[in-house]
């Protein structure tokens, strides 16, 4: 459960996710992601769709979505990506915006768009179990299930592996058929449970 | 809220958990058996092959003799470190010391080679053998209990150094017409609990503290041999046709016929290809 104090100020969160509040707070449904009218079109175009609502007010706000474990991700002025599904709340300083993420989304039925958060500020993603951060540098590339992965950030490229043999016609694939790979610099955050995906039990 | 703590390869425990929901496996050259789709991410250049692999032929000969399982088992060998984990349950690693161990299939996520895997003669269950290392989960954490206890059959992960499990049923199942009745339509009420796992003699029962199971995957039937328990028989033997070749097994009968076998079906070696 996450705990926000607002003094006036106001915070993105998603749809629904507000468990109790204390003070006076105002809800207020933001259509298409709160980015105006081309987000709300990029966002329908891409299918990357997150229903968010803006609160305001003064006092506490707890957030919670089915007991995920959420992770705080403190932001410099650099970018995050997440998925959409697992952005639980953002700070109202923080831009949010939509990515082409190349194939990897395909695989896990998530599309090939992601969401960005970036500007300066926290953001909470939510997880399903404690999302564990592991550290991409030059030296050490990662590789990730596609089912497993909740966000990522700094400058990383991924490129999406496909290990599909004639094995995998007979049933004897090694069941990781389909993985991302994290090269460069910066952070992945991963999570220890498997999304149902379409390339799941290759 | 605690501060997050980043790992990279140097810092990630070899062979550890990470958190209670994940571990880590160091394989330097070495090879660990891990059910599929069970790896969450890895760290330097690791194979993961079916087990039917070639090469892995010699391999398979010491350490695996569960044919049933093998389209949900692979090995992964090479140079890093890898995560492995499975629907935020609690992983949890063992040591076993020339000893036995049995676990609900579902529940084992990886083990070294030098354990060998069994089938064991409880349908739905491995033994594991040997001396190694092996990584568990369970839906909460696993708690050790020492027979002669009565379990639920849904909290029951294992148990190890053979105690003897066998069904008890409650004293009301068995009373008469209406206990009958009652258990099997529900009308009157039922505890839920009219059932349970018995262990005893010497051992561990390892136990989940919630009563979620895994989903059970089908992994066929053990061979239709006389005297094996969970072997389906074909009961259209029963008929006088003597087709199936089993000379006069009564007592199979009210298992369930495994449905119609079709002229070019491969027994269940079908199973064995995933298929």
């Amino acid at each position: 459960m996450l705990a926000v104090e607002m003094t006036g100020d106001s915070v993105k969160a998603k749809n629904g996710s507000m468990v109790a509040y204390d003070g006076t707070m105002n809800f207020k449904k933001l259509t298409g992601g709160g980015e105006g009218i081309r987000g709300m079109v990029t966002r329908r175009l891409t299918n990357e769709q997150m229903t968010v609502m803006e609160v305001r007010g003064h006092g506490t706000c707890w957030f919670a979505d089915r007991a995920a474990e959420i992770s705080l991700v403190h932001l410099q002025g650099e970018k995050l990506y997440v998925e959409s599904s697992n952005v639980l709340c953002v700070e109202a300083t923080l831009r949010t915006g939509t990515t082409f993420t190349g194939l990897r989304g395909a695989s896990q039925g998530n599309g090939v768009f992601t969401t960005t958060v970036e500007g300066t500020g926290q953001a909470a993603i939510i997880s399903d179990g404690p999302a564990v951060l592991l550290r991409v540098t030059k030296q050490h590339p990662l590789t990730v299930d596609p089912g497993a992965y909740v966000a990522h950030q700094g400058n990383l490229k991924q490129s999406f592996q496909s290990g599909v043999t004639f094995r995998h016609f007979f049933g004897e694939g090694g069941g990781e058929a389909f993985q991302i790979r994290f090269e460069g610099e910066g952070l992945v955050y991963v999570q220890p449970s498997e999304r149902d995906t379409i390339a799941g039990d290759v | 809220m605690t501060t997050p703590v980043i790992f990279d390869p140097a810092t990630l425990p070899s062979d550890d958990n990470v958190n209670a929901y994940t571990f880590c496996v160091e394989l330097r050259g070495s090879q660990w058996f891990l059910q599929k789709g069970k790896m969450i991410a890895y760290y330097g250049r690791i194979d993961f092959n079916g087990v039917g692999h070639g090469r892995l032929d010699r391999l398979l000969r010491t350490s695996f003799h569960s044919p049933l399982h093998a389209s949900d088992w692979v090995v992964a060998e090479g140079e890093g470190k890898m995560l492995l984990a499975d629907r935020a349950f609690d992983a949890n690693s063992y040591d076993l010391e020339d000893g036995n161990l049995t676990i609900r299939a579902g529940n084992l996520l990886a083990f070294q080679p030098s354990l060998s895997l069994k089938q064991s003669i409880v349908p739905g269950f491995l033994t594991l053998i040997g001396t190694g290392k092996f990584v568990a989960v369970s839906s909460g954490p696993v708690v050790f209990m020492e027979p002669p206890i009565r379990v639920d059959p849904q909290a029951l992960v294992g148990w190890a150094d053979c105690p003897s499990p066998c069904h008890h049923y409650d004293h009301g199942y068995m009373t008469g017409v209406l206990g009958g009745l009652r258990a099997l339509t529900g009308i009157g009420g039922t505890s839920g609990e009219e059932h349970q796992f018995e262990f005893v003699g010497a051992g561990t029962v390892l136990l989940q503290s919630s009563e979620s199971l895994m989903d059970e995957v089908a992994t066929g039937a053990v061979p239709q041999q006389a005297g094996v328990p969970g072997a389906r028989g074909s009961d259209d033997g029963q008929g006088g046709s003597g087709s199936s070749g089993r000379r006069g097994q009564p007592g199979h009968r009210g298992q369930q016929p495994s449905g119609p076998r079709l002229p070019g079906q491969l027994g269940d070696l079908q199973r064995r290809f995933g298929l």
